[in-house]
């Protein structure tokens, strides 16, 4: 299924630890994101995928700290490669990202400045990490250029003596700071070069795209999180976007976690999954295993729920009723969808249980004193 | 900056030319629609003052005549276009033998004057208070005062106008009460001293008209920064870790500024109108001044003459900011090509 199998090092570069984010309303608060937590390793590439509102993009955004009001974090923590990102001051937090957490934002299609060019969006989030890059390169460009200009040789064709004199000059008067890194970034993307000087809307939606990805990894971040990167994009542009992301990730050695509800696509480009329920994440493993044997009772729906294109199946997952996120229910989060729900559910809410290696599941089913209970439900799914 | 395309010129230049046209043509029509003659109002409010005018029939013929008014309407207006294309106004007649354009020629300057530098500084003035009223990082004391300073935005500009004179020129006599510079110098001239008078005399007029316009600027302004704030790039911009400065001018003034931009061009002929009241308080020697006197007097070639020109200098403002517009906003450009 995967065409990577590289799931990386052991080392964990970020660390989420029982995040809660609220946003407050007038009739209290909506439980955004509920006390989770996850390691994201080094080189790795994690998916998060969920319904619409399940608090995903929430999730990312409290990792870059970019929750908007009425959001806000009630209590987590958030190590990357061992900083608090929650104790951080304003102007730590500012240096910190971008150089250590980059995002590639949801909606590519309005994420670009537009009355900017491209090479000045590129430019700025380089050059207030970096410093100006102007005043050091003129310098160097004047010693290239005192370097290179010479007398003329005897007998040397006055006009090829100009002729290189002035190129000489132009390189010098005309450079474009970080020109040449640009253009890097621009073909480690697969951008063309002519767009350095061209305003956002005279891009195509899947360019801007790619435009965010160099932005994203320009200054060589520990974790980029593309934030449904490409659910704007049609399917063929969204699957070259996605694998371009995850050729650049493994060419600069980032870690990547990717938002998204396409599980399809989520198949072809992660390492593993998270997949989450009304702010919790119900069930964490390695892609292989989600696919080829989904756990929680909330994942086997969800890949039930995936169109296939051989056959005509209905939707199985409109079953029940979602909660009101402001009173979650009692217990399990998902019981009132779940088609094995017993009255065990509402009285105790279940922790992750590790089933195997990196495969973790919050569902009571798989605590062992209710193993009977689990044969019992999953033979009456094999047999229907 | 984007590029002008020549379209776009050519389209602005021809939406120009079509508003002189019409602007002079309503001003050709509109007192003809009225019933009665000049020449015949002109000789009954003589013989109302004298009580008899001699051979009233042969003066109205003759002056009819005179005038070209016995031609046919078309004629007359050929002929209204011709002089206009020369920029022959015609004469003032209440102050006979002066040209109006002569007369225009010298109040002009001071209205342009005037009206430009007072929407340069509320144009200014209100965008960037609206902006620090949106800003999320304006420190609170600034952001209570500027709303304190808005108060004048709910009174007329010639009440404004009074109040400043009262306060400053009469009461606290810290500025002059009327005219565009000092009485001891005859004319203008190119000093100093007369630079320093003109703008001694032109700060109260200027600021009865920034006073009660800069605060519809900063709220509109406001309303558009907000705006801006939610968008897309805003939340790139703040996980890109720019510096909060670049991001209010580079971001968010830069994008919120454009239709700015637009109601600026649409408020210019609204601007022109309502300084007429601000320069009559102050009797400054400006088109305003002019107009007034115009009208009191009925002298119908000057009110001609001076309302065409006002709409010449307001639809020459717009076209400039109409022509610099895809200089600010790169994505107008491509409207034409």
């Amino acid at each position: 299924m995967s065409e990577q199998n590289n799931s990386g090092s052991d080392r964990v570069v970020l660390n989420v630890d029982n995040l809660r984010i609220h946003y407050a309303t007038p009739q209290g608060d909506v439980i955004a994101v509920s006390d989770i937590s996850f390691e994201l390793y080094e080189g790795e590439t994690l998916g998060l995928v969920g319904e619409s509102g399940c608090g995903k993009s929430t999730t990312a955004y409290g990792i870059l700290q970019l929750v908007q009001p009425p959001g806000y974090i009630v209590h987590g923590s958030i190590e990357v490669e061992g900083t608090e990102v929650l104790d951080l001051t304003e102007e730590e937090l500012r240096k910190f990202r971008w150089t250590r957490l980059s995002l590639i934002p949801q909606g590519a299609m309005n994420s670009l400045n537009p009355t900017m060019r491209v090479k000045n969006q590129i430019i700025d989030v380089i050059e207030s990490h970096e410093g100006k890059a102007n005043y050091e390169s003129f310098k160097e460009r004047l010693k290239v250029f005192l370097r290179k200009v010479r007398r003329p040789r005897r007998k040397e064709s006055l006009r090829k003596y100009v002729g290189e004199w002035l190129r000489n000059l132009s390189v010098l008067l005309r450079y474009e700071p970080l020109k040449e890194r640009i253009y890097d970034l621009f073909q480690q993307v697969g951008l063309p070069n002519r767009i350095f000087n061209m305003y956002p809307h005279e891009l195509s939606g899947g360019m801007k795209q790619r435009v965010c990805i160099a932005m994203g990894v320009a200054l060589h971040p520990t974790v980029v999180i593309a934030d449904e990167a490409t659910s704007a994009l049609d399917v063929v542009v969204q699957r070259i976007v996605a694998q371009t992301l995850v050729e650049v990730k493994d060419e600069i050695g980032v870690s990547l976690i990717v938002i998204g509800h396409d599980m399809g696509l989520l198949a072809q480009i992660v390492d593993r999954i998270a997949v989450m329920y009304a702010g919790k994440i119900v069930e964490i493993a390695p892609v292989e295993n989600v696919y080829a044997n989904p756990l929680h009772p909330y994942t086997q729906l969800l890949i039930d729920s995936i169109p296939s294109i051989k056959e005509r199946k209905p939707l199985k997952i409109t079953e029940g009723i979602t909660h009101d996120p402001r009173n979650p229910p009692s217990g399990c989060i998902f019981r009132l969808r779940c088609p094995f729900a017993w009255d065990h559910c509402a009285l105790e809410e279940p922790s992750q249980i590790t089933v195997e290696e990196k495969h973790e599941v919050a569902c009571h089913l798989f605590d062992e004193q209710f193993e009977e209970r689990r044969s019992n439900a999953f033979a009456a799914i094999a047999n229907s | 900056m984007g590029s002008l395309s020549l379209n776009y010129i050519v389209r602005r230049l021809l939406v120009f030319f079509l508003t002189l046209w019409v602007a002079a043509t309503l001003i050709f029509i509109i007192p003809r629609l009225a019933p009665g003659d000049p020449i015949t109002a002109m000789v009954a409010r003589m013989s109302q003052q004298a009580g008899f005018v001699e051979n009233a029939d042969l003066i109205i013929e003759g002056w009819k005549e005179r005038f070209g008014l016995n031609d046919p309407v078309y004629v007359q207006y050929l002929r209204y276009m011709g002089n206009l294309l020369n920029f022959d106004l015609g004469l003032a007649m209440a102050r006979f033998p002066s040209p109006v354009s002569q007369l225009v020629g010298r109040a002009l300057p001071w209205t342009i004057g005037l009206v430009g530098i007072a929407t340069l500084i509320f144009f200014t003035v209100g965008n960037l208070f609206g902006a620090l009223l949106a800003w999320t990082k304006t420190p609170k004391l600034v952001k209570v005062l500027i709303p304190m300073s808005m108060i004048f935005t709910s009174i007329p500009p010639l009440l404004a106008g009074l109040l400043l004179v009262y306060i400053f020129g009469f009461l606290l006599n810290i500025f002059p009460q009327a005219y565009a510079y000092h009485h001891s110098f005859s004319k203008p001239e190119f000093t100093l001293d007369f630079i320093a008078s003109v703008l001694h005399h032109g700060f109260l007029p200027a600021m009865a008209i920034v006073l009660v316009t800069f605060g519809y600027w900063a709220l509109g302004m406001r309303g558009m920064m907000v705006t801006i704030e939610g968008e897309d790039y805003m939340i790139l911009a703040q996980a890109k870790g720019l510096k909060p400065f670049y991001v209010l001018y580079r971001y968010m003034i830069r994008n919120a500024i454009l239709p700015q931009m637009t109601a600026l061009a649409v408020s210019i002929g609204t601007l022109v109108g309502g300084s007429v009241l601000v320069e009559v308080i102050f009797n400054y020697n400006g088109m305003g001044t002019l107009i007034f006197t115009a009208i009191r007097e009925q002298d119908f070639n000057l009110i001609q003459g001076t309302s065409f020109i006002l709409i010449v200098t307001s639809a020459l403002a717009v076209l400039i900011i109409d022509l610099s517009y895809p200089l600010i906003d790169p994505r107008i450009s491509l409207e034409g090509r």
